[in-house]
């Protein structure tokens, strides 16, 4: 069985099951976000639901408005808040982090385990091959309710990744470029499991990188293999023959650095084709890239430059883990020094929900995971995509840098 | 299942939608009620289209609708303006789901038997179509999802074995 099936077998208390069948399977977690939350709350109400399966077992976090930009979102948090009390269960406060990123920090996402997120980025647990499924409101409090869901086991494709890609490459990179490359109706609703020696290598946090951006693939789940940093408990990537058709071989060799241009994920092109693009903003955060790896590499390359004058560069680190570890290490006095502005840890402006919005004509450059029309808030933003290095260098240069241009 | 055609005005799209071009991500964080939200459906992408919908439409788009996002306001603020089912060659995961879970009859088809503004007739047990332009056809819906549709949704079906559990308990 793939890892897909072996998982949903488990927990429909299967011998095995098949691509395609609908199935009731038993969830392990399940997670909530201050944006929907209010709706949930509406939904128990409506239907007169007044409890969860298990209060240790579900969390609600409070990440994507961490500052109310507003009066509707205030009382919405409100809101969110006394729910969460009356069910008594976990809460992570405004402050605490993003909920794919603390997740994976406390041990949510154990492999083999089944976890329900009210958040399309949940799909982060895949670093460590637990089948992480982002759902809509009705989804996720049938799960806090009942302990289970409803799925169809979906087909399962390998993307083999091999060769060696530019140094500046990163995790982000990659996985743009398979998205460009293969386009998403190709790994819509599939189970995807990465196999390689690059994929293998990755830290944790490229990881998390690579299985967050499987929802801009359009997949349902994706699947690291073992590797450093990793829990106990992963199972190896089992691959069909070179000539299956679902295995998909990628070849990253020299790979540069990618940039996604507005307004979709899938619009990757090579940096040098967006070579002196002026930014304006530049945005580093979302549950993407806003680990310890990526703020520590923005504030390599800000320790010997500054943001350019005329650019707004924020850095939110993803968790306040995060943000501690980089106070430890020197990187947001490196950061402020630089004139960078550090945000609490949360979504922050990835969305729209709290801001900073840009202004009607602004470039963007952010290291999120999609830049949708109006995703920040502001229609008339244009938004790029790229990795925090591309970020950094863009908020010293001003514009989107040459692949020569970096160090 | 009812076997009685569901009339439907098709409103064509042929581009890629997201969650994000149904329903800005902002209004979902201010809003619980829906018929707030549905005024402001594809305000971004379409500016206008919300106060032209009316109660009946179906949405056909020629290319994927619904990736991104999990929020289930991109079906709820389409019922609420009174979209009846969405058409299309591929969906968004999570739309997917959170369209049958609501209500909305989410179809996977490649082409449509009419046009912008033509009105067809959707058998939805038979996985027909038939318009202006002929008949088409579509893998029927399996039976659990019917099932869900007809009792009102995924929380109506867990509200209702909810009930029957507490009746179990009093009366064993």
């Amino acid at each position: 069985m793939t890892i897909v099936e072996a998982i949903i077998a488990a927990h429909a208390g299967r011998g095995d099951v098949r691509a395609g069948e609908l199935v009731t399977a038993k969830v392990d977690r399940v997670y909530l976000q201050d944006g929907n939350s209010p709706t949930i709350r509406q939904l128990f109400k409506t239907y007169g639901f007044d409890s969860v399966f298990d209060p240790d077992r579900v969390a609600i976090f409070f990440d994507h408005s961490v500052i109310a930009p507003d009066l509707h979102i205030a009382n919405r948090l409100k809101e969110a808040q006394e729910f969460a009390e009356r069910l008594g269960v976990r809460v992570f406060r405004a402050g605490a982090g993003i909920s794919h990123v603390v997740a994976l920090e406390i041990g949510w996402f154990e492999p083999g385990t089944i976890v329900i997120g009210s958040d399309s980025h949940t799909c982060t647990g895949g670093a460590t091959q637990c089948l992480a499924l982002g759902m809509g409101a009705s989804d996720a409090a049938a799960a806090m309710v009942t302990g289970e869901t409803w799925l169809r086991v979906p087909d399962t494709l390998w993307l083999q990744v091999v060769g060696k890609p530019n140094r500046f490459t990163t995790a982000k990179d990659v996985v743009l470029h398979v998205l460009a490359k293969f386009k998403q109706e190709r790994f819509l609703y599939k189970s995807v499991e990465w196999a390689g020696d690059w994929v293998e290598q990755l830290s944790l946090d490229g990881a998390a990188t690579v299985a967050n951006l499987g929802v801009e693939l359009g997949a349902k789940a994706t699947f690291l293999p073992p590797g450093p940093g990793r829990p106990e408990g992963m199972r190896p990537v089992a691959m069909p023959d070179s000539d299956d058709p679902r295995r998909i071989k990628v070849d990253i060799s020299d790979l540069p650095p990618m940039v996604a241009l507005p307004n979709s994920p899938s619009k990757g092109v090579p940096i040098d084709q967006c070579r002196g693009q002026r930014i304006d903003y530049v945005f580093v955060g979302s549950c993407t890239n806003s680990r310890l790896e990526d703020i520590a590499e923005v504030a390599r390359v800000l320790d010997s430059a500054s943001v350019h004058p005329k650019v707004y560069c924020l850095v939110s680190p993803g968790s306040q883990s995060v943000y501690l570890q980089a106070l430890e290490r020197g990187y947001i006095e490196t950061l402020t020094r630089a004139g960078a502005i550090v945000t609490p840890p949360g979504c922050s402006a990835c969305l729209g929900t709290q801001g900073s919005i840009p202004a009607s004509g602004d470039r963007v450059l952010s290291t999120m995971n999609r830049n949708f029309l109006g995703r920040m808030g502001n229609a008339q933003a244009q938004i790029f995509l790229a990795s925090p290095i591309v970020a950094a260098h863009a908020a010293v240069r001003g514009e989107i840098p040459r692949l020569s241009e970096l160090a | 299942m009812s076997h009685e055609p569901i009339p439907l005005r098709i409103r064509r799209m042929s581009q890629v939608i997201s969650t994000d071009d149904i329903i800005p991500g902002r209004y979902k964080h201010m809003f619980t009620d829906t018929s707030e939200l549905a005024k402001h459906v594809f305000e971004n992408l379409l500016p206008g289209f919300a106060a032209t919908i009316r109660t009946g439409d179906a949405i056909h788009c020629t290319d994927t609708f619904g990736i991104g996002s999990s929020r289930e306001q991109a079906v709820s603020s389409l019922m609420a303006a009174g979209v009846k089912a969405v058409f299309a060659p591929r969906f968004g995961r999570i739309f997917f789901r959170n369209a049958w879970n609501l209500g909305l009859i989410a179809i996977e088809i490649p082409a449509m038997p009419g046009g912008d503004m033509d009105v067809v007739k959707l058998y939805l047990a038979e996985g027909r179509l038939s318009g202006p332009l002929g008949e088409a056809s579509f893998a029927p819906p399996p039976q659990a999802m019917l099932d869900m549709l007809q009792q009102g949704g995924l929380l109506a079906m867990v509200q209702k074995r909810l009930v029957g559990r507490t009746r179990e308990t009093a009366h064993p």
